[in-house]
């Protein structure tokens, strides 16, 4: 197996961004892929309106339960296990996303703020609705990781004076930049290479094998859950092909 | 009508934000850009769902 190393730069519960070295763009894509599309998480699917008298229809009020995040503990559930969750509030006033209740403890809106719909008087919402694990494979809303990228970790060289006379510009760069091993978020430094390195002359290469990843969820699992229950997809994927080819 | 739940680009939640966007930059008087950094919505993707939202219910509520 390869060497590859993992070291964190940002690390919340919903946010991170860590350097993974020695792995090759191949991999590093199909870690993002199976992030986005592999890993599950619960999402309301079906929805039974028992009354409805706001002003939206049912099916808009659907499309915005279905992309409610909602906690998901891995592990406990299977692909394609339901959930029943219900909410009733009346009017005036406005429904939330923390106002539905779900007949498993686990499972709850990882979002309590989220307006549903602004009831006005005599108005009411009463629902039931089937929340099912699945994966962003399935549909969207199923997707843990929001906006999961990585770029080439950016090695940073000096190679001399700045000549005199040069033009006066800015060097923008973006991700994070390594400078004889340390290694620095480009937001430290305005994002301008001449704040950090005035009157010198800088040669910016990416460093082979090395990615910075960033990664937030949707508030369904924390960053580490995500990670890890990705590159778990990846082997067991690859698990399964070594026994499919095995003679 | 209301706030969409999620970025249209990216997919981040960024429906829990409107009712502070709305008291601070819309009702009140600070700037929106200090606000929404306040906010933590960082790209401009999630930032133009919040500035550019017009809240219809009131509109349509009389049609009932």
């Amino acid at each position: 197996m390869a060497e590859y190393d993992v070291t964190f730069i940002e690390r919340e519960e919903r946010e991170a961004r860590f350097l993974i070295r020695g792995v090759t763009p191949a991999f590093a894509n199909g870690i993002r892929r199976a992030m986005i599309a592999d890993v599950p998480t619960f999402s309301i699917d079906t929805v039974r309106v028992i009354e409805n008298s706001s002003v939206m229809f049912d099916e808009q009020i659907g499309l915005r339960l279905g992309l409610v995040p909602l906690t998901t503990p891995l592990g406990d559930f299977d692909i394609g296990d339901e959930v029943t969750l219900a909410l009733d509030v009346e009017g005036p006033g406005t429904a939330y996303s923390g106002d539905l209740v779900a007949n498993d403890e686990m499972v709850e809106a990882a979002d309590t703020d989220i307006p549903i719909i602004e009831l006005k008087e005599d108005q009411r919402l009463e629902l039931e609705a089937d929340a099912v694990l699945e994966t962003g494979r399935d549909h969207a809303k199923h997707q843990g990781g929001v906006a999961v990228s990585y770029r080439h970790l950016q090695g940073v060289e000096n190679v001399g004076e700045r000549d005199e006379f040069a033009d006066d510009e800015s060097h923008i760069i973006r991700g994070v930049i390594e400078d004889d091993g340390d290694l620095i978020p480009t937001e430290d430094f305005g994002n301008d290479l001449t704040n950090r390195y005035p009157d010198t002359e800088v040669k910016v290469e990416d460093v082979p094998g090395a990615f910075v990843f960033h990664v937030e969820t949707d508030g369904s699992f924390d960053v580490d859950t995500l990670v890890t229950e990705a590159t778990a997809t990846l082997r067991s994927r690859a698990e399964a092909l070594t026994d499919a080819v095995a003679l | 009508m209301m706030i969409p739940v999620r970025c249209f680009t990216c997919g981040t939640v960024i429906a829990g934000h409107w009712e502070e966007f709305k008291e601070r930059a819309r009702e009140g008087d600070e700037d929106p850009e200090v606000v929404l950094d306040e906010l933590g919505v960082e790209r401009h993707c999630c930032r133009r769902m919040l500035v550019s939202h017009e809240d219809l219910v009131d509109v349509v509520a009389p049609y009932q």
